[in-house]
């Protein structure tokens, strides 16, 4: 089982709208993305990635600053209609977020856009310097439906664009985050064209691939080897290189080799298995049961903080995540340390009622706020 | 005793074309595409290159002596490669980092590293049946058609099986 987390999509009408500016309105286009002979070459290099032995694969579509549900059209559903179907390998959407200083106030992975973001089964960031890094690691690797379980830093850049702190570092893959690898930078191949187009890439290949090592080898001493997961973003069919060989290369970063083995294996099965958790609450992995211990009567009246569990329960009843035993009992652990609260504005079935008040107090607020700065000026 | 100890790498060459992208693909040959004359001397070299280039003089001084290109079929793109135990990583890796003979873009595949020679002949030997089996699955042929095939994995088998350490 040998998984390849990164198969770059660039499709057309995503990089043209971010071109023409925030002015225009364009309507997501229904109309097919992809040519028949972009199908044809996809296919091919899916053939090759089957040889060579990946059995799961990901497709990836990357988005430049912000992501806008009105103009964004998912390609890799309609991609994945038209791919010729393959016994046994698994098919995955993934959306990655290129983030620098004009996103840091905001780019789109908020509560209100949820829906659009489930059609994805994972979702990454991409930081480009030290506050999107912070934030990247900080806020978006806690549970939630929109966690980004994999952070991708750019490895090809002349100058390393930010320092790598142990504690961000530790405190992603604390809360279950990954940090990916793409071997291409080894290679000195060409990446995705919205990477390079976004400065997030090195376009020289030999220069690239002096800043892989240095970046690569810098990252895996910070993470020590922990959260890491090496993936493709190969464009060039000649790029592609076998499981085991990608193995081998991580050897050269400082990895020991059964590490580095698990980089290619367990490390990306626990990562697809913890982003489906983005569909439940708050990362439970299974559908919890209530067990009351025996010779214990339940008082008259419900204390309110049960009504919470309730709705819990029946909000992971439609999860359809394979629960194993090992997850069962990191996820029981990990229900007792966050206990569902009420005014937590993540769970759907509650959204409404707080968030309504609630923002309103905080706009009120917030505008008496202001009434008494602009009194006091 | 201080035995010296190798490993025996499988490995595949798979040939692509050099422009070919995941979402382009150059339209059928405009000129017949040169074919991948797979040479012993020419891998040996391709590869003492990549070990010079990304390991430079101390890594190929490393290898250079216990390196060898043992046998090769440039019908099934297969080859057979001998190195010390304690330095095949560096092999593998420049094999890795090798992208390409002359002009002719192709992947290296790694197959099967075995610490004798016997596994590898084996591993070579199954290697070349599934790649006739592909070759006539694509031709579509009755399975007791007796094709050019038949020697070939006849005569490749008795190569393979010569090979001595």
């Amino acid at each position: 089982m040998f998984y390849d987390l990164n198969i770059p999509i660039a499709t057309t009408t995503s990089t043209t709208s971010s071109k023409k500016g925030k002015n225009k309105q364009i309507q997501p286009s229904n109309s097919p993305q992809f040519t028949n002979a972009q199908l044809i070459a996809i296919n091919a290099h899916l053939d090759l990635l089957i040889h060579l032995g990946y059995t799961v694969v990901c497709f990836n579509q990357t988005v430049h600053k912000r992501v806008d549900p009105k103009t964004h059209v998912n390609a890799l559903n309609e991609l994945l209609e038209k791919l010729k179907p393959r016994q046994g390998i698994l098919f995955l959407k993934r959306l990655s977020v290129i983030l620098d200083e004009d996103s840091e106030k905001g780019f789109g992975l908020i509560n209100a856009n949820t829906s659009f973001f489930n059609s994805y089964d994972i979702l990454s960031l991409i930081p480009t310097n030290q506050a999107t890094f912070a934030l990247a690691c900080l806020t978006h690797t806690l549970p939630s439906p929109l966690t980004t379980h994999i952070i991708s830093i750019p490895l090809t850049l002349p100058r390393f664009p930010f320092h790598l702190k142990h504690t961000l570092i530790r405190t992603a893959i604390k809360n279950g985050a990954v940090f990916e690898i793409n071997y291409v930078g080894a290679l000195g191949g060409e990446s995705d064209s919205v990477l390079l187009e976004a400065g997030a890439a090195d376009a020289n290949g030999a220069n690239g691939k002096r800043n892989w090592w240095a970046a690569a080898k810098e990252l895996v001493r910070v993470t020590k080897g922990k959260g890491v997961i090496v993936s493709g973003g190969v464009v060039t069919q000649a790029d592609l290189r076998a499981p085991r060989d990608v193995a081998n290369l991580m050897t050269f970063l400082g990895l020991p080799q059964d590490i580095a083995h698990a980089a290619c294996t367990s490390v990306p099965k626990s990562l697809i298995l913890r982003a489906q958790t983005r569909k439940t609450y708050r990362a439970v992995f299974s559908e919890p049961t209530l067990v009351i211990p025996e010779g214990y009567s339940a008082p008259a009246q419900l204390p309110p903080t049960v009504t919470p569990d309730s709705s819990t329960t029946t909000s992971t009843a439609p999860t359809t995540a394979p629960p194993s035993s090992t997850q069962q009992v990191t996820s029981s652990s990990k229900q007792n340390k966050k206990r569902p609260r009420e005014e937590d504005g993540v769970d759907s079935n509650q959204k409404q009622n707080p968030a309504g008040p609630s923002s309103d107090a905080q706009a009120q607020g917030g505008d008496k706020k202001k009434k008494r700065k602009k009194n006091k000026v | 005793m201080v035995r010296f100890k190798n490993r025996w790498f499988l490995v595949e060459f798979l040939p692509i074309p050099s422009n070919a992208k995941i979402l382009s693909i150059p339209s059928t040959q405009s000129k017949p595409a040169a074919q991948l004359e797979l040479d012993g001397r020419k891998i040996h070299s391709a590869l003492k290159q990549s070990i010079l280039a990304n390991y430079g003089d101390v890594g190929w001084g490393a290898v250079a002596l216990s390196l060898s290109v043992k046998y090769c079929s440039p019908t099934t793109n297969i080859c057979i490669i001998r190195v010390g135990r304690d330095q095949h990583n560096i092999v593998w890796g420049a094999l890795t980092l090798l992208d390409g003979l002359e002009d002719m873009k192709f992947i290296p595949n790694v197959v099967h590293v075995s610490g004798t020679i016997k596994h590898c002949q084996l591993a070579a030997i199954a290697h070349n049946r599934t790649v006739i089996a592909r070759y006539r699955a694509m031709a579509k042929a009755p399975t007791t058609y007796q094709d050019s095939y038949e020697t070939y994995l006849e005569s490749s088998n008795r190569e393979i099986e010569a090979l001595q350490d």
